[in-house]
């Protein structure tokens, strides 16, 4: 796998016109494309940039420290159940749910992490599993507080106060906004993580735990930051999600929001950022895009999954940094891959 | 009692599998500056008493202490940490995927960063440490001889290489104390002699202390003081590399007991 991209010097130096390019187009088109496209077409990209919040926590897992986890899902209906709840009785604006929902991930994360983390690959990944079926059970049957499968509904949309005035974030369109400001911080945030001397000892966990002790780096603690930080992530994303759809139910810990995480994750590439960002448009926008067959719709995605299995088995992070190689002019040496 | 002199001091430790104890109350002690060999035939022990001393596994009964302080049963990361004491392991590891520098990096960073907070960071104050990390880490790829391959995933290099890159790993945090598991084995027979170089070098500049295991009993003559065999789990004896050598136990030790 290319899994080194946070950490190769690239030898080029200073800007190269044809990155630039390539970078402020793809601002432009992100910018201007809730203009071009129709309401479906926003909808996918609001969802697909939501989703981009789970993925880049199920990243710092499987693609940095080498742990597949099940549970972001469990952590996205928690983060979405604690912000419709704070939306509901406490009457909070949206900046102050969505940092609940988070908070709400990562405490819940440490007593769930500290027995998990004694377990190892397979059984890790079944532990995991266990976590997201026991919050579906919880949101079926706390009926008092979650009232159960009828779900929370009504619940507001995205607002922001401000000395007094309240603007309410409504519609696919201004939600498409919100989500591109969100998912924009939330990348710079994790790439920020990923290139701190913490980042570099995850990836050292990754590729080899018992060397990476040997050299002092206390992993049992790196692994429950990085379920910690990886369930913030997924809390934050279930908090915009809930509001944006606003309704809260025990659907949201179905398989199909863990499998869509994962697509994303291993589709575009484990270990890169830019191939997860590129993976949460490309397979939200393909299962939504699907939709035109809906008879066929599961069919289609499924052998969408298994085209690309075959044809792209590490995702698409090395075919995007070979693009982005060759728009640098570098021809690398290649190595690893 | 432990005299200043002496850097690790290891008291009757026992380790057993089973029925089989791999180590029988072995006592050891490496003197500060010096260079310890630990010898014996295959399934003597060697490595059961490498594990148990460095944090690895756990001993049933005995001690030990760095530079007296008890550091029996600390994890193996606590005791490179705050011991300063590194080890290296008889299989060579690497971090195959990421360059040479990078590996030597993430072998400092734990010993620049005060604590697993703080390498969360990413201000000002962690950029300079790590910027620190890799100036110490180009010297030692220099020292070593990688310079040509620094920017190679680690995994892309020979057997030998590796060896370096792992030496040089445990070089990173200014150690008191290494100790490696047979540093020549499958190793080029040139790149012996770089090895071997490098040892005399950070013993000697840098003040190291080594217990080594080794086969090769040309290497023990040529690098370590004094020697210690073990076999079937217990010591057998002690003295400098000739004597050992001379030793008739050891003889029969290796030739058939």
């Amino acid at each position: 796998m290319n899994l080194t991209e946070p950490y190769q010097s690239d030898g080029a130096r200073g800007v190269q016109p044809l990155r630039l390019v390539l970078v402020l187009g793809l601002a432009l088109v992100a910018l201007c494309a809730p203009l071009v496209l129709g309401t479906y077409a926003v909808h996918a990209a609001v969802i697909a940039m939501i989703f981009l919040l789970p993925a880049h926590g199920l990243n710092l897992l499987v693609g940095y420290t080498g742990m597949l986890s099940l549970a972001q899902a469990a952590f996205f209906g928690l983060g979405a159940y604690t912000s419709a709840l704070m939306s509901i009785h406490l009457g909070t604006s949206f900046p102050v749910n969505f940092a609940g929902a988070a908070l709400m991930a990562a405490i819940v994360a440490v007593p769930l992490g500290i027995p998990a983390l004694r377990l190892r690959t397979t059984s890790f990944v079944m532990c995991t599993l266990g976590f997201v079926i026991i919050g579906q059970a919880i949101s079926k049957n706390w009926i008092s507080v979650t009232r159960g499968d009828m779900g929370l509904s009504n619940i507001d949309k995205p607002t922001f106060r401000l000395l007094g005035a309240s603007v309410e974030v409504a519609g696919p369109v201004q939600t498409y906004y919100l989500a591109l400001a969100i998912g924009a911080l939330a990348t710079g945030v994790f790439w920020l993580l990923v290139r701190s001397p913490a980042g570099r000892n995850l990836v050292a966990i990754r590729e080899n735990e018992t060397l990476a002790e040997s050299l002092g780096v206390p992993t049992w603690k790196y692994r429950l930051a990085a379920f910690v930080i990886a369930a913030a992530f997924a809390g934050a994303g279930g908090s915009l999600y809930v509001h944006y759809i606003s309704v809260a139910s025990p659907l949201m810990f179905q398989t199909i929001y863990t499998t869509t995480m994962l697509i994303i994750v291993l589709g575009g590439g484990a270990g890169s950022i830019t191939g997860v960002v590129f993976g949460a448009f490309l397979f939200v926008g393909l299962s939504e895009g699907l939709r035109v067959t809906p008879e066929l719709r599961m069919i289609a995605y499924g052998l969408c999954l298994l085209l690309l299995v075959f044809k792209f088995p590490k995702g698409f992070a090395p075919l995007l940094q070979k693009l982005w190689d060759r728009a640098g002019g570098i021809t690398r040496k290649e190595g690893s891959a | 009692m432990t005299a200043p002199l002496t850097i690790l001091e290891v008291k009757g430790l026992t380790k057993s599998y089973g029925a089989v104890r791999a180590v029988d109350s072995v006592d050891l002690h490496i003197d500060r500056g010096e260079i310890l060999g630990l010898i014996g035939p295959n399934g003597s022990g060697k490595s059961t008493f490498f594990d148990c001393t460095t944090g690895l596994a756990e001993p049933d009964t005995g001690k030990v202490l760095l530079e007296g302080t008890e550091i029996t049963n600390w994890p193996l990361n606590r005791i490179a940490r705050e011991g300063r004491m590194l080890r290296s392991f008889q299989k060579t590891v690497v971090f195959k995927q990421l360059d040479v520098e990078e590996n030597l990096v993430i072998a400092g960073q734990m010993f620049a960063f005060p604590s697993v907070a703080s390498t969360f960071s990413f201000g000002r104050a962690a950029r300079d440490r790590v910027a620190g990390l890799r100036r110490h880490a180009r010297e030692l790829i220099e020292l070593t001889g990688l310079g040509h391959v620094a920017h190679m995933p680690a995994g892309n290099l020979s057997g030998g290489q590796q060896k370096l890159i792992q030496f040089a790993s445990m070089l990173m945090p200014d150690p008191r104390l290494i100790m490696l598991d047979e540093p020549m084995a499958g190793i080029n027979p040139k790149l012996i002699e770089r090895v071997v170089d490098t040892i005399q070098y950070a013993n000697r500049e840098m003040g190291v202390s080594f217990l080594v295991i080794e086969h090769n009993i040309d290497v023990v003559t040529n690098l370590c003081s004094r020697a210690i065999v073990l076999d079937q789990g217990r010591k057998l004896c002690e003295g400098t590399p000739a004597e050992v050598i001379a030793n008739k136990d050891v003889r029969e030790a290796y030739l058939g007991g």
